[in-house]
């Protein structure tokens, strides 16, 4: 009886010795661990989809008894594939009854799961599927958030969080116009939240630096982007883009840094000082006044526009005169401002 | 104030109507159980009929959801409303009007015009007694000018029912 004790011990050591922190032993004898468990391709982060944490649980009379399997919590995985990981690992136990069987269970386990390292079937926004089989040059970009593992189309989860910072700002203090039963106070969420967010699917906590990088994705692929998204009033929009977009670069250089030494930072404040970040934004001031003067502006510049440009600033120019409203719309064309890369998606829906 | 009789004068965005094409499909294919829904030309308003489950309160009774998708759907909640008679249910006005979380406060662009269909119908058959709730009379007084139930600021008070 001591004798088997001493083997099983040396199996849970195995065991130990192979998956080091992921393994956690409840119980030296009879042995119960919780493994967790990720798929081979795990090293690249971006291309793992699944991950579980299973309990191996054996009895007193262990190995002539298989253990228990358990799938104690997952991510990624949709009901049928954690049904199927469990059973599939159940069936090598029965197997493999008699033998110590633990190691092998795990390794088992490992190899099941990297073969289910695939997003879960639909984007929960658009419904459309993430990964199509049939045409590969049909597929949106798509990440998913690591707090949960959800996947999203970069578009679609980036058009819900844009609208959510909208709704926000439009309506800080709920959505309502009128109470009939006293609301509750949202005042102190509101804090808490400028950093966070919730998972549609499962409202998991996230940090929004999650997806930043999505955002700017985005941002950076207009054409990808739909018309509808900027449908939002316009004004609202411009508004708040410019304190939007700052921040946005901040988290990009942030994030570039992060990819070059491979790891969380900080973010540091005192460097990586983007072109144009800190510059005073342009306020919007009421519209006529400074479309007069951009007007007055742009007829004093024109002169020596044109000589340099002749035909380009002519059409401007007449285009100009016809249509008063195209220009100042037109606004953000304005020489003396940078133009800005990150400014084009405002500019695209202006136009 | 919009009406709750035309809640979304503005059409349908696009991602709206491809998001709605997309659920009608799979709700032909995979309808609900206890749920029909006749199909119509309109996409921004469907109406569902809804089976009481049996062994529940509500079986052998039908009743009629009205849901009105908004443009920004599923950014923005549909309106659900149940049309006239309303089941009797302690979180079902007499007009109508729904309290239930997910329809609001707490909606998410993951659910679907199904999910909500099935989180409806739980609402009915986990209720233990036929009767309005206590606020019935007040409230509906005041949504007489046609307010939607969308403009309330709801109070979710009890999850048991």
């Amino acid at each position: 009886m001591a004798a088997k004790e001493e083997e099983v011990a040396a199996e849970l050591e195995a065991v130990q010795a192979v998956y080091g922190d992921d393994c956690v032993v409840l119980d030296s004898y009879p042995p119960h661990l919780h493994l967790h468990i990720n798929p081979r391709t795990a090293d690249v982060t971006s291309q793992q989809f699944v991950e579980a944490v299973i309990s191996i649980r054996a009895g007193s009379k262990y190995p002539n008894e298989s253990p228990q399997i358990n799938l104690i919590e997952s991510k990624g995985l949709d009901e049928e594939r954690q049904k199927f990981l469990v059973t599939y690992i159940r069936d090598k136990g029965s197997e493999l009854y008699s033998c110590l069987m633990l190691v092998a269970l795990c390794e088992e386990a490992v190899e099941r799961l990297s073969l289910m390292n695939h997003p879960d079937g639909d984007c929960p926004l658009c419904l459309y599927s993430l990964v199509s089989e049939d045409d590969q040059n049909k597929n949106l970009p798509f990440m998913k958030l690591m707090s949960c593992f959800h996947c999203f189309h970069c578009e679609c989860i980036s058009r819900w969080w844009n609208w959510l910072q909208t709704e926000k700002k439009t309506n800080p203090s709920g959505s309502s116009s009128s109470t009939m039963h006293p609301a509750r106070d949202n005042d102190f969420k509101e804090d808490v939240e400028e950093n966070m967010g919730n998972c549609p699917v499962c409202r998991k906590v996230f940090h929004t630096k999650d997806f930043e990088h999505v955002l700017d994705l985005v941002g950076s692929l207009p054409s990808q982007l739909s018309s509808d998204a900027n449908e939002v009033e316009e004004s609202k929009n411009l508004v708040y883009s410019d304190s939007e977009n700052i921040r946005r670069q901040r988290f990009e250089a942030t994030l570039k840094l992060q990819q070059e030494i491979r790891g969380l930072i900080e973010p540091r404040r005192d460097v990586r000082i983007s072109p144009g970040m800190y510059l005073p934004q342009p306020t919007t001031t009421p519209a006529d006044v400074e479309t007069k003067e951009s007007n007055e502006q742009q007829q004093r510049d024109l002169p020596s526009a044109s000589e340099m440009h002749a035909s380009s600033s002519q059409r401007r120019n007449t285009s100009e005169h016809r249509n008063p409203g195209l220009w100042r719309k037109k606004r953000m064309h304005n020489p003396r401002k940078p133009v800005k890369q990150w400014i084009r998606k405002e500019n695209m829906s202006a136009e | 104030m919009t009406s709750s009789s035309a809640p979304s004068r503005k059409a349908l965005s696009k991602i709206a109507t491809n998001r709605l094409q997309k659920e009608l499909v799979e709700w032909q294919v995979n309808p609900p159980a206890g749920f029909k829904h006749k199909v119509t030309d309109n996409l921004q308003r469907w109406v569902i009929e809804v089976n009481g489950a049996p062994g529940t309160l509500y079986a052998n009774e039908t009743y009629q959801l009205q849901v009105d998708f908004p443009e920004h759907y599923p950014m923005e909640a549909p309106q659900v409303i149940f049309l006239p008679p309303a089941p009797l249910h302690p979180h079902i006005y007499s007009n109508g009007h729904i309290c239930l979380d997910i329809l609001y406060d707490s909606w998410s662009p993951a659910m679907t015009v199904s999910s909500i269909c099935i989180s409806i119908l739980s609402m009915l058959s986990s209720s233990t007694a036929k009767q309005r709730p206590a606020d019935n009379d007040r409230y509906v007084k005041n949504c007489r000018n046609g307010r939607s139930p969308k403009e309330t600021r709801w109070w979710f008070h009890d999850d048991k029912v």
